[in-house]
Parts: C-alpha cells; structure tokens; sequence
C-alpha cells in the first residue's frame, strides 16, 4: 500500500466522521431551533411543523414515533431523557400520554393565550398539557342495515349478535376509551359492559382501520372507531355512515381524543417553544387538521369544518377526568389481556 | 501494539457492554419486577409462543435453506449466482418491509387479511428473511470439505450418499452455528410478529418499554433473550468455534467438486424459479404494482430523498469505523497477545445476537446525561450504537481472512526490521484487502437495514430511510409507503448488486 | 567470539515440553545445521532466537546481550538485526521482486536510488538480475527461493537462519543451492544456522551438526 494512498484514505475518513459527528449537532446556536418530539402521525403533523417554519424562520428539528403498537414511542425516550432534556415540546395524540408524563415530572406548565376558548375539559388546569384537534369515538355503520345503533350498548344487545367487530382493546384509542368507561361507569358495570359483549360474539380486528374496512364491505353491521377512520371512508365513497354514539340526555355522551401538547422541563429552547406551543394552539392549525386527511374536529368554537364533522359544541361529550383515565388505563392492562386471550 | 489493540478493545467494552451490564444492574435493583413476570401465566404463553415460532423458522429454513445451498452452491445449475443473489434479497432490507409487501398482496388479490396474521404468517415471513442464512453458511462451508474426501466417498456411492454421509457430516458444526443463529434472531425478531400480531416474547419486553414506559420490566422482560443470546455464545465459543472460525482448508475454484445435474437441470431451475418467484418476485412485485408509476417514486424522494441521503452517510462512516474495530478485533482475536483478547469475541457474539432496542435502551440510559451531551445529542450515538451491535460480523469476516494468511508473512517482515504499525500498513492490511472490503460491505449493508437501534438513537431531525418509512406507515397512504419500500430496497439491492459483481469479477481473476 | 548463546532453555508448547534445559553456543563465522526429526523443536529453536516465541525458563543471548528471558522477549524480533528464509519462504505476493527485496531498507528510510543500487547489487548476487518487477508468483522454485535469500541478506545480518529452505525443491537443485548458499556465507561472513532433515544437505551446508 503506498503511504500517500493511506494518508489521503485516513483524511477522507476523518473528514467524514467529523461531519458525521457535527450534522448531528446544530450547525449555529443563531439560528433559532426547536426540538419537537411528536405521536400524531407523521403523515398530518409533518406538514403542519413545516408551516410552523416557514412562517416563523424558526428550524423545527422532530423524532416521529411510529404507530402505536410498532413504536417504541418517542414518550420512552422523554422519560429516559427526564434529567438531559433534548426536546423543547411533545406532541402528543392523545391527552393520556401528556397526563403520564405530567406525573413522571417531565413537562412543565405553560397556559398558552391561544387556549383560552379550548373547553376546560379538555385542558390540564395547571397547563401541564392542553388539547386541540380532537378524534371522537363514533360507530362507523353499514349503509345497508335498516335500523342504525345510537349507542354503543348496541355491542351487547342480542339483535347485533355476531354483526360488530372492535378493535383489539390493548392498542391505541380503543384502550383509552375502555379506559374511559371504566372511569365513568365505575370497574362493576364497565365490567359488565365488557363481558356481555364478548358473550355477544365480538370480533376483533388488529386496528380501527381493518374494523372500519370489515364495515365497509358488509362483513360486520358497525365498529366503534375513530372519527378519521369513519370519514375517510365516507370520502372514499364506501357505503357507510357515522354516528355519534349515546347522546341522548341520560347516555354517557361521545368519548372525545384530543391531540395534547406540552412543554418539556428543562427545554434547551424555552422561548421557542412557547412559539410552537401557541402555533399549534391556534385557530389556523385546527382548521388544517379539520380539512386534512385525518379530519379532526376543531376544539375551538368558531373554526371552519368540512362537512362530514359535526361541531364540537353540538355534541355531548362523555364527561370524564383524563388524569383518572390515564391511571385506570394502567390499571386495567393485566384485565384486557386476559378478556383479549380468554 | 498492546497498547493500540487493548485500547481498541476498551473503547469496544466500554460502548457495549458497560452500558448492557448498568442496565442489568439496575434492572435488578428494585427487583419485584421479576419474580411478578415469572410468576405469570402470561409470560410462559408468551414465551411457549417465542419457542414455537422460533424453533418453526429453525427448522424451515434448515428444510429449505440446505438442499438451496446444495444445489446453488455443489452444482452447476444455470444462472446460479443470480439466484443466490436473489435469495439474499429478503435478508437484506428490513423485515418488516416483506410483511408490508405480502399485506400490500392479499390486500390487492382480495384475499382475507387473517390468513396472514398470527402465527402462519410470521412463519412464512420470518423464513424467507432468514432462508438465506443456512443458504448461505452451507455454500461457504461446502467450500471447506477437502475435496479428496469426497472423491474417496464418490468412489463407492452416488453423489447424492455422498453428500449426505460424507459432505453435511463434515460441515455439520457450521450447520449447527446456522440454526442456532436463525433460531435467536428469530426469537428476538419483534417488527414481523407486531406488525403480524402474533404475540411473542419479544413483543412482550417491547411493549413493556413502549406501552408501559417501565423500563425496569422491560429490561427484566429482555433477560431471558439476553440469557439465550448468552447460552449460545457459550456453546458457539466451547464447541464450535475452532471448527468454523478458522477454517483449516478453502477450496480453490479448480479443486473445487461440482456436481453435474445433466437432465435434471432444468427440473431444478424450474423449482428454483418457483421459489424465488414465491419469496422474492410476488412481494416485490406487489410493492411493484401497489407503487405505480414515476410520480409515486419522485414523490417518495421528495418525501424522504434527505433520510435516504442520510442512510448512505450513515452506512459509509458506520461500515468505516466497525471496519477499523473489527479488523484490529479480529487480529487481537487471532494473535491473543493477552488473555483478554479471549473474551473479547464471544462477547461481540453476544452482543450481536441481544435485539437491538436492548442495546438502544441501554445506551440511551448510560449516556443520556448532561455531561455526556456530545455523545448523546449528537450522530455518534447512533454510531455507538452500531459498533455495539455490529462488529461481530466484521470482527468475524477479518478474523476468517487473517486466519488464511501464514504467520510468515509478518513474521518475514519483522525480520527485516519492520515495527507492528509498518507490517499492518505494508504487509497485513495489503494482504487481507479483500476481506476487509467484504467486512465493510456487509456491515455497510446491516447498518442500511438496520432500524431497532437507528429509531431509538437517532438525534432529532436525522433520521434514516427504514426509520422514515416505519414513522410514515401509520395512516400512509399504500402507494407512498409501496414505493418508499422500493426506493428502499433500490437502495440497498443496487450497491450490493455492485459488490456482488466485482467480488465476482475479483473472483474470476483470481 | 560466540555470537549466539543458549542457556538452560526450555520451551513448552501447549504443555507439551519441546526443548528441556537446553543449551547451546554458537561462534562467530559459523555455519550451524541443526538436524533431527519432525517435532523435535529444530523450529522452534530458530523462532527462539528470532525472537517469535518466548521460553519459558532460561536465557538467551546474542552477541553477549540478553534478548529473552524466563517467558520475556527482551529484544523484539524486528531490533535483533537477524535474518530469516522461512521454510515457506513467505514472499509478499501483492509486492514485486524489487518491492520485496528493498521491503526492509525502506523500512529504514533508505532513499530509492540507492535503495534501487543495493537491489540491483543483491540481485546480481543470487543471479536473477533480470527478475526486478516480477511477482513472486510468476517465478519458478528456485527463483523463489533466491529472492527470499536476497531479502535476507539485503540487510546484511550478523546472523542469518533458515528453516529447511530447500526442502520443496527436487534433489540437484537443491544441491545446486546448497552449494551456493556455502558460497555466498563465505562471501557475506554471516553467522547461519540452517535446520533441514536431509543428511546430504547438512553435510555440504554445514560446519558443524548438531542433532537434537
């Protein structure tokens, strides 16, 4: 080997590593920067963090989690990093994530100005968390059934016997809603709930979006999915229809998912931050998730909705205590388990 | 010399296994975690399923991979270097891209979905990942029979006896090696039987990180992996490593025997093409055919060109530095200059065989502090990361090549005066390029695949294109994600393409 | 003067005792054949003295210094100044004849040109003048042979080993080298010790034989 081929083989490794070493870094401390951690889907969030730089100049650096039963979730990675914090902000895609790591004491609390008219329901009171754009749980039904379910009792009803299907219970928003019963009806009667409708013949697909596809070809009557899931398939044109569940007066109301976001303490942008915060809290961000594809509903009173949505403040809403239904759902993991193998 | 490798050799400790060790220490700690996960009925279903599916693809692949390496690798069957090539293919760009591409299929042919999720579908998945592996070791090991053992064998049998009471007998420790392998991986496989939902092991200690963010039980989960990856080691390292490490025989082309498959031939390329067809061409075809035209393709590198970018990056200097440590691994190893020298290998074994979040976990929490930010909020975590999962297959590559030249060689050199660093830079390194060319192709080829350890380290903002493509899965649209996983593969089937060529063309000169 | 010293060597080799105690001394000049049969520790004892292995017991001494040491390489091989033609002869394929022989005086930093003339001198010497830019594999047994020797001697060592050079070439050449290497001793005035198997080889080779 001749020395001179080595010595520039050695130069261009150096060189490589170092810009290696450096592209992970941020180049200028001028420039400002946010680190966003986010849960929402890639697919919508990307483009609404890219607005977010556009308009403000400010580089948005993000770690994507992946869908949730894949994921070893960013939220691991918030609560290992609890005591080096890199990210600035967390995105979640749901508020139980945020009420996790409000007790772990990973986020701090920030009342943005842009959340004033966000429903008190759907806020942490100290600002450790705030909600927007939310996903409701609706029954997405078959177009050719003659009598449509109102509520979600249908599930243990015996004239549905063997025509519903559910999404299985210990992955994504299904586990929270359950969760949610479990609060709300308290463990004896969510029990209950739970037990007649696996006596009813329940099927389980693997995610909301295989439950709401079975619906749509006919091969069950109706699921209990997520609004996006319904809408999209009503964009496609499939034969189906959607339903908010229980709301009539003495019916628990719709059980609503909104998106949370929170800032991380300890953040090494503060300022930021805050900015992202506030961008994503706003009206003009609700609007852009209404019309995208995952058409989540604005939290917001007076946003633009397509027409499929139905305004926030037209449907009744299971009243519940995220922070209670964050601990219930760690609660009930062993008990879903069980009903999902028995 | 001593102070150089032992210095190598500590930088290695101390990125592997260190932050392996913190964790089972702390995992440890608090320790009612564990007896609570024995305890359970859960975890040994959980763990009968692990074995069931595990000790399946073993023997599948084993049924499968042996007679393909047989024929693809003893006879002179047409076109067979593009069918290994081929083959190789799945074991080549992440699994959990062929589970996409067989859903993409039923989902077009209108085929029920629930036929291939569970356990037949992580089965049919997991082996044609892993078919390549028995394939593969049986072709290379072919090569170390002496061939005057089996003409004494073809002397009074046909070659078919020949074969299976002469040729597998002698290389049945490679064999062993190979089913152990495919055994573990496939145990510690968690992104097929997920995405499959088929409930393992793996999938248990993974949830328990992600859905549980309870890293002591998910650590507690992982040590029954951890204690398997172990128990292989060990009998790797008692039984099997001297017979298969260091070769003592390679046959060269000419000495080399073929079997003459005559009329046969072409009933055999038939079979041959049926099961590329099934485990190669009907996946990529479906990614094909779900991707569309142009647009989807310029769409998917307008999405995801700068993870793609990155992924090269990563793959040049990764394939660089684990290059560098596993060749000097490979000569500690080979020269044992020490008496550490002797662990150092089975301990990159191990490291190899642990599923890549354990390593990820442990090293996010050993170097997640603010002293250590330069490491841990930069790329060279990433690369850490790396050197701890992969430098066993460097390490193992340098130390086959090394194994094949006669001590002589630097010894000459020493005799007329030259230090250590002048017979490595003059002498060694000339003599084993291609070894080391072959180390830095493969570990460049596992770091582009990789995804366990890159989703779990990557800084903001810098993520690769098999972690791009798994975070835009959820709620993708098919077309995107069908032609992501093709600029995917592309990306990795057309510098191994290359590789493969001039390895073959180097070959020829030879 | 005795150039080369051996005292109370023993040698073990995965447990297995190859030289016991051994002594042995050497004088300036002379041409040492060491013969005896395979496993004897003929090899071993060369790759005593060059410094590859170290004994366990006892000293071992060049020109009055102390090199090895009860299982400790004093010296290293490279710092002995001693030469060697292996019995493989282990020339570097991927260097040519020229790279190969001025391996070791570029080593030393000596500049091309006059790198170029004691090549071109040594390879007079051992008659393959012709022979600068060819690979080793391109060269017959003997030619080989020659160009392992000219490696050795380029460096003009004090002492020169070989551990049974010839032993892959037929008979009369062998002969023919055997006669040559006597020659280009008594030219050079180098210390050899020659290990070989082959009586008639010991007996042209050899000032004195030692059998063990």
């Amino acid at each position: 080997m001749k020395t001179r081929d080595l010595i520039i083989g050695i130069v261009i490794l150096v060189v490589a590593l170092l810009l290696f070493w450096k592209s992970g870094q941020e180049m200028t401390e001028k420039r400002p920067v946010v680190v966003v951690y986010v849960s929402e889907d890639r697919v919508f969030s990307e483009p609404i963090l890219k607005d977010f730089e556009k308009e403000t100049g400010i580089t948005v650096k993000a770690v994507y989690d992946t869908e949730e039963a894949k994921s070893t979730g960013v939220m691991n990675r918030l609560i290992a990093e609890k005591s080096n914090p890199q990210a600035d902000v967390y995105w979640a895609n749901e508020p139980i994530r945020a009420e996790i790591l409000k007790q772990k004491g990973v986020s701090a609390p920030y009342l943005s100005p842009n959340a004033k008219e966000i429903p008190k329901i759907f806020k942490d009171p100290d600002g450790f968390w705030t909600g927007f754009s939310a996903r409701a749980r609706v029954l997405i039904v078959n177009s050719g059934i003659n009598e449509r379910p109102e509520s979600i009792l249908a599930y243990t009803e015996t004239r549905w016997r063997g025509k519903s299907v559910i999404a299985n219970p210990l992955f994504g928003t299904t586990t929270a809603h359950i969760a949610a019963l479990f609060t709300y009806w308290g463990d004896d009667r969510a029990d209950a709930f739970m037990r007649a409708m696996k006596r009813n013949g329940v099927a389980l697909s693997t995610s909301n979006g295989e439950s709401a596809d079975f619906v749509a070809a006919g091969r069950y009557a109706f699921s209990l999915v997520d609004s996006d899931d319904a809408v999209n398939r009503i964009r496609q044109g499939r034969p189906v229809t959607m339903v908010y569940p229980d709301q009539k007066p003495d019916e628990p109301g719709c059980f609503i998912v909104p998106n949370a976001v929170l800032l991380i303490k300890g953040a090494p942008h503060p300022k930021e931050a805050r900015r992202l915060v506030d961008y994503l809290l706003s009206k003009e961000t609700e609007h852009k998730l209404a019309f995208a594809d995952c058409a989540q509903i604005p939290l917001h009173p007076d946003v633009e909705i397509p027409e499929e949505l139905q305004p926030i403040d037209t449907i009744r809403i299971m009243q519940v205590d995220y922070a209670k239904v964050a601990a219930k759902l760690l609660e009930i993991q062993p008990y879903l388990k069980r009903w999902v193998s028995e | 010399m001593r102070l150089f490798l032992a210095s190598i050799v500590s930088i290695l400790l101390f990125i592997g296994i260190v932050p392996i060790l913190a964790m089972l220490i702390k995992a440890f700690m608090p320790d009612d975690t564990i007896p609570s996960l024995f305890g359970s009925m859960q975890t040994w279903m959980l763990m009968r399923h692990s074995v069931i599916l595990a000790s399946l693809v073993t023997v599948s692949t084993f049924l499968l991979g042996i007679p393909l390496g047989i024929f693809l690798g003893k006879t002179d069957l047409p076109f067979r270097r593009f069918f290994i090539f081929l083959f190789l293919i799945p074991l080549l760009v992440p699994p959990y891209i062929i589970a996409v591409a067989w859903s993409d299929l039923f989902q077009m042919s209108g085929l029920p979905l629930h036929w291939l999720s569970g356990l037949p579908g992580s089965l049919f998945i997991l082996v044609s990942v892993y078919l390549p592996l028995p394939m593969l070791l049986t072709m290379i090991f072919l090569h170390t029979v002496h061939p005057h053992l089996e003409e004494a064998g073809r002397l009074v049998a046909t070659w078919p006896l020949t074969l299976w009471r002469v040729t597998l007998p002698l290389i049945r420790p490679a064999l062993l090696l190979a089913a152990l392998l495919v055994f573990l991986l496939a145990l510690g496989e968690f992104s097929v039987p997920m995405y499959l939902r088929y409930n393992v092991y793996a999938v248990e200690s993974f949830t328990q990180f992600s859905a549980f963010y309870n890293f002591e039980a998910a650590t507690a989960a992982a040590i029954p992996l951890v204690l398997f990856a172990a128990l292989l080691t060990v009998a790797e390292n008692r039984y099997l490593r001297n017979r298969i490490a260091i070769p003592r025989h390679f046959a060269q082309k000419n000495e080399f025997l073929r079997i003459t498959l005559g009329r046969n031939r072409w009933s055999v390329l038939t079979g041959m093409a049926c099961l590329a067809a099934i485990f190669v061409a009907m996946p990529i075809g479906s990614l094909l055919l779900q991707a569309g035209g142009i647009d989807s393709y310029l769409r998917a590198l307008h999405v995801a060109g700068d993870a793609l970018l990155r992924s090269f990056f990563y793959a040049f200097v990764g394939a660089s530095v684990l290059t560098f440590f596993g060749f000097f691994t490979g000569y500690l190893f080979l020269k044992k200059p020490f008496y550490a020298a002797r662990t150092i290998d089975p301990l990159l074994l191990f490291l190899f065989t642990l599923p890549g979040t354990v390593i990820g976990i442990a090293l996010i929490t050993f170097w997640n502090t603010p002293s250590t930010n330069i490491v841990y909020a930069t790329t060279l975590i990433v690369l850490f990361g790396y050197l701890a999962k992969y430098t066993a297959l460097t390490a193992r590559i340098s130390l086959a090549t090394l194994a094949m030249v006669p001590p002589s060689m630097e010894e000459a050199a020493q005799m007329t005066g030259a230090g250590w660093f002048q017979r490595m830079i003059h002498i060694v390194i000339p003599l084993t390029r291609h070894g080391i060319l072959g180390a830095w192709v493969v570990a460049s080829l596992f770091i582009l695949r990789d995804i366990s350890i890159t989703i779990l380290l990557y800084p903001p903002g810098h993520d690769t294109l098999p972690v791009r493509i798994f975070t835009l899965m959820a709620n993708g649209s098919p077309q995107l994600i069908a032609s992501l996983c093709i600029v995917m593969i592309a990306a990795v089937v057309v510098p191994a393409a290359v590789a493969w060529g001039w390895f073959h063309y180097w070959g020829t000169k030879r | 003067m005795k150039i080369v010293r051996f005292e109370q060597v023993t040698c073990r080799y995965d447990e297995q005792t190859i030289l016991d105690t051994f002594s042995l001394d050497v004088e300036q000049g002379e041409r040492l054949v060491i013969l005896g049969p395979s496993g004897s520790g003929k090899t071993t004892l060369l790759r005593l003295l060059a410094g590859f292995v170290a004994p366990h017991r006892g000293t071992i001494y060049i020109e009055e210094n102390a090199v090895s040491r009860d299982g400790r390489i004093l010296v290293p091989p490279e710092q002995r100044q001693i030469g060697m033609v292996f019995q493989d002869l282990a020339l570097w394929p991927h260097m040519n004849v020229e790279e190969n022989i001025g391996f070791g005086l570029k080593i030393k930093g000596v500049g091309t040109t006059e790198r170029n003339r004691r090549v071109d001198t040594i390879l007079k010497l051992v008659g393959l003048p012709d022979f600068r830019k060819k690979r080793p594999s391109e060269l017959s047994g003997g030619e080989q042979q020659r160009v392992a020797l000219a490696r050795a001697l380029i460096l003009e060592p004090k002492i020169l080993l070989m551990d049974e050079p010839l032993s892959s070439l037929d008979e009369s050449l062998s002969r023919h080298l055997a006669h040559e290497i006597v020659h280009l001793q008594e030219k050079f005035g180098f210390t050899l010790l020659y290990v070989t198997h082959r009586s008639e080889e010991a007996r042209i080779v050899g000032t004195r034989q030692l059998e063990i």
